[in-house]
């Protein structure tokens, strides 16, 4: 029995170890240092958690008013999904680069209950700035504001209905974006049928491309046919991370005639969008230049609905530093990718249409006319 | 045969796919539907059927297997990275990679079948942990192998994930070249005969899956080794008295499932999508424990079970499709949550015993002791 005990607690211990290294899980249990005591702050947050995330250690003290050091805690999902976490991370480590940020740390959340205890890690260990990531954080985040009253939070994907002092929403006006790809998809479209494939419309911005995309395409062409599939039927913790069911939705709309296919939300997405590019139809990607990101995909990927997430954190960042960064909504950037490898199959037209759309967006004489949550 | 629970799966499948062309109809010909319906079902049911049959080989020799989850996820990382790898460092070719791919992922099911087996059978571990540390294991190694492998600037890849060979393509059955004669040249009718087609052009592995149920059924109700495969999952002793080696018998049931719950994993990597993801199998080993409770422990009860599941799926991505059809008075079908649900109400109603009680194997779940 006794190489039984020794056997199982080896391979527990083996497959802790892994999951600790690979998924960091939420941090456990830990005993906060106060903040007065400067010395442990050395071994702060990381080593408590267990998560050796770290690309750089912290080796100074982030309570010194010298040391600029910026946290980012994730959505459920990881800092590699490809997609908003990752641009996020891209946007504190481009700070860094740019010399604004003197630590910068991250911390993958793997349970929403954790969302607090998480931002507490940063919170405890002196962070200036602590960037939170998607909409399911926006609550989580004003209540760390009014606990750590010294600290900077920007909230990407979190639209403040009321100032929290503290708190900067770094938002995008997603439908203007999906309004672009879907204005797109429509004069691209041989079938007169183009499809979109999104993870859950309960969260504000996945809305707002999805409805956006279809706004898009009835500006183009009032009868074309629109099919849009949300995953709503699992939880916020499955609904960004299931790309074969994406693949499954993308395929069953090429099959009843679709030619243009739009995916927003994460891993599903990236499975709608793969698929589209294996039937060898257009496929449209989100938040990021896919092309660059899904490289399965690139050969056919027409465009991105592009938030531009990197430049936004990293200019509110960099105004945190300087002192100039407000409460409230801080708008950034919209727009869609290049057409790369398909840059032949787009006509003058076309692109001139684009164009013209995007300007009429930027200065108000086109409305997308999408509510900013689902009513 | 379980005739009952048949047909009330069979009604189940008709009532939601009569649910969709009521509604899609006026939009599109209810055939059009249906076929595409049947194409989406077949596609979803696939791991589900495969992840089912593991759990049917396991458990019907004796042994719990809730790590079919932690199987899947792991051969369909293992699988997806020799896929990739052969592909961008050797470049094999398209075929010769995902064929490669496959086979590594079906082997490395079994190799955690083998750590299934080791534990509960050899050490005769509580089973239930013995899937758990399975299941952990999966999502351990892989996010950590996923992230060391392809994250950050110092990683095999500089950063980047390369492209992926590609997956498997449909195997396309000739069904429209042989009746086409029978049309006369009518449009519609070859039209309707290549929709039917379609339902029938699907991948491999979903091939593999339906023919996999059929050997299963045969192997475990007509065969020597399905008799003794039964034995010691239902009487390990008296099986023992007989002179079956239980040890050996269970030992080899587990890793077939294991190579089951492998070829599972690769559908989703090398036949559905030809990416990785970490945690891409989302709760998919779970749905085939409930399919294979629902299909009472029997290979082709599974596989009816698993189509409820993947019909309720094509018919939840369909009623958004035709989100513009559906009349008012049934505008609560528009919230895709009350679609999405169907599955989970109907295993609460297996489980409640409306058609006939489920009865697991007599010596599931308990190691055998001499």
């Amino acid at each position: 029995m006794k190489k039984l005990y020794f056997v199982m607690a080896l391979v527990i211990i083996a497959s802790m170890m892994l999951t600790a290294c690979g998924a960091p899980a939420a941090p456990v249990a830990t005993e906060a240092p106060a903040a007065t005591e400067a010395p442990a702050m050395t071994e702060a947050p990381v080593a408590a958690t267990e998560a050796p995330v770290a690309t750089e250690a912290p080796s100074t003290d982030c309570t010194s008013p010298d040391v600029f050091c910026v946290g980012v805690v994730t959505d459920v999902g990881k800092v590699d999904d490809k997609s908003f976490n990752q641009s996020a991370w891209e946007g504190v480590q481009k700070s860094k680069d740019d010399g604004v940020a003197d630590i910068i740390q991250y911390i993958e959340t793997t349970d929403a209950k954790d969302y607090a205890k998480n931002i507490s890690q940063f919170g405890d260990a002196g962070y200036d700035v602590i960037v939170t990531v998607g909409f399911g954080l926006g609550e989580a985040t004003a209540a760390a504001a009014a606990l750590y009253p010294d600290v900077r939070f920007i909230g990407v994907d979190q639209f403040q209905a009321a100032d929290v002092a503290g708190v900067t929403g770094l938002n995008f006006p997603e439908d203007n974006a999906g309004f672009l790809v879907g204005a797109l998809a429509a004069q691209m479209s041989k079938s007169a049928h183009i499809g979109g494939v999104f993870a859950t419309d309960l969260v504000p911005p996945v809305w707002r491309f999805g409805e956006g995309y279809r706004a898009g395409a009835l500006y183009i062409n009032p009868n074309i046919k629109i099919d849009v599939v949300y995953h709503n039927d699992v939880g916020f913790d499955k609904t960004f991370t299931d790309p074969e069911w994406a693949a499954n939705a993308a395929n069953a709309m090429v099959d009843g005639g679709a030619d243009v296919i739009f995916a927003g939300g994460g891993k599903t997405g990236n499975g709608a969008v793969v698929a589209a590019a294996q039937r060898g139809i257009y496929a449209i990607g989100v938040d990021t230049d896919q092309y660059f990101t899904l490289p399965e995909a690139a050969p056919r990927i027409l465009s991105s609905a592009m938030k531009l997430i990197v430049p936004g954190v990293a200019t509110l960042i960099a105004s945190a530093k300087d002192g100039s960064i407000k409460d409230g909504n801080f708008m950034g950037d919209a727009g869609y990718a290049p057409f790369h490898d398909l840059d032949g199959e787009v006509s003058a037209e076309v692109k001139a249409k684009m164009e013209e759309i995007a300007a009429g967006l930027l200065d108000g004489s086109i409305k997308t006319n999408v509510a900013p949550v689902k009513p | 045969m379980d005739w009952k629970r048949f047909g009330f799966i069979a009604l189940i499948i008709t009532a939601l796919f009569t649910a969709v062309v009521m509604v899609g109809q006026s939009q599109q010909r209810p055939l059009m539907i249906i076929t595409s319906m049947l194409a989406t079902t077949i596609a979803v049911a696939t791991p589900l059927t495969l992840g089912a049959l593991a759990g049917v080989f396991c458990e019907r020799s004796g042994v719990v297997n809730i790590g079919i989850e932690g199987m899947m996820l792991s051969s369909a990382f293992f699988g997806w990275f020799t896929a990739m790898y052969l592909f961008n460092v050797y470049h094999w070719s398209l075929m010769a990679c995902i064929v490669t791919g496959t086979i590594v992922a079906i082997f490395f099911g079994g190799l955690m079948g083998v750590l299934l087996a080791w534990l509960s059978v050899t050490f005769k571990v509580d089973q239930i942990i013995g899937g758990t540390v399975i299941n952990i294991l999966a999502v351990g190694l892989t996010g950590f192998l996923n992230r060391q492998l392809f994250f950050g600037k110092t990683s095999l890849f500089e950063g980047t994930v390369p492209s992926s060979p590609g997956v498997f393509s449909a195997i396309h059955l000739p069904i429209t070249e042989i009746f086409a004669p029978l049309c006369k040249g009518g449009n519609l009718c070859l039209e309707n005969m290549s929709a039917i087609n379609r339902v029938f052009d699907q991948k491999p592995i979903a091939w593999a899956a339906i023919i996999l149920v059929f050997i299963s059924h045969y192997v475990l109700f007509h065969t020597r080794w399905g008799l003794r495969t039964r034995a010691v999952g239902e009487h390990p002793r008296a099986a023992d008295t007989v002179g079956i080696n239980v040890e050996r018998m269970r030992y080899a049931n587990v890793i077939i499932g294991g190579m089951l719950a492998g070829l599972a994993g690769a559908y989703f990597t090398i036949e559905s999508i030809p990416s990785f993801e970490p945690l891409m199998t989302n709760g998919r080993g779970f749905i085939s424990l409930a399919a294979m409770i629902f299909g009472n422990w029997t290979p082709i009860g599974a596989w009816a079970a698993a189509l409820v599941f993947g019909s309720s799926q094509a018919l939840q991505i369909n009623m958004q499709i035709f989100r513009d059809a559906i009349p008012p008075q049934w505008a609560f079908l528009q919230q895709s949550y009350v679609v999405g649900l169907t599955p989970y109400i109907l295993t609460m109603l297996i489980l409640t015993g409306i058609i006939g009680k489920t009865t697991p194997p007599a010596a599931d779940g308990v190691p055998y002791e001499k």
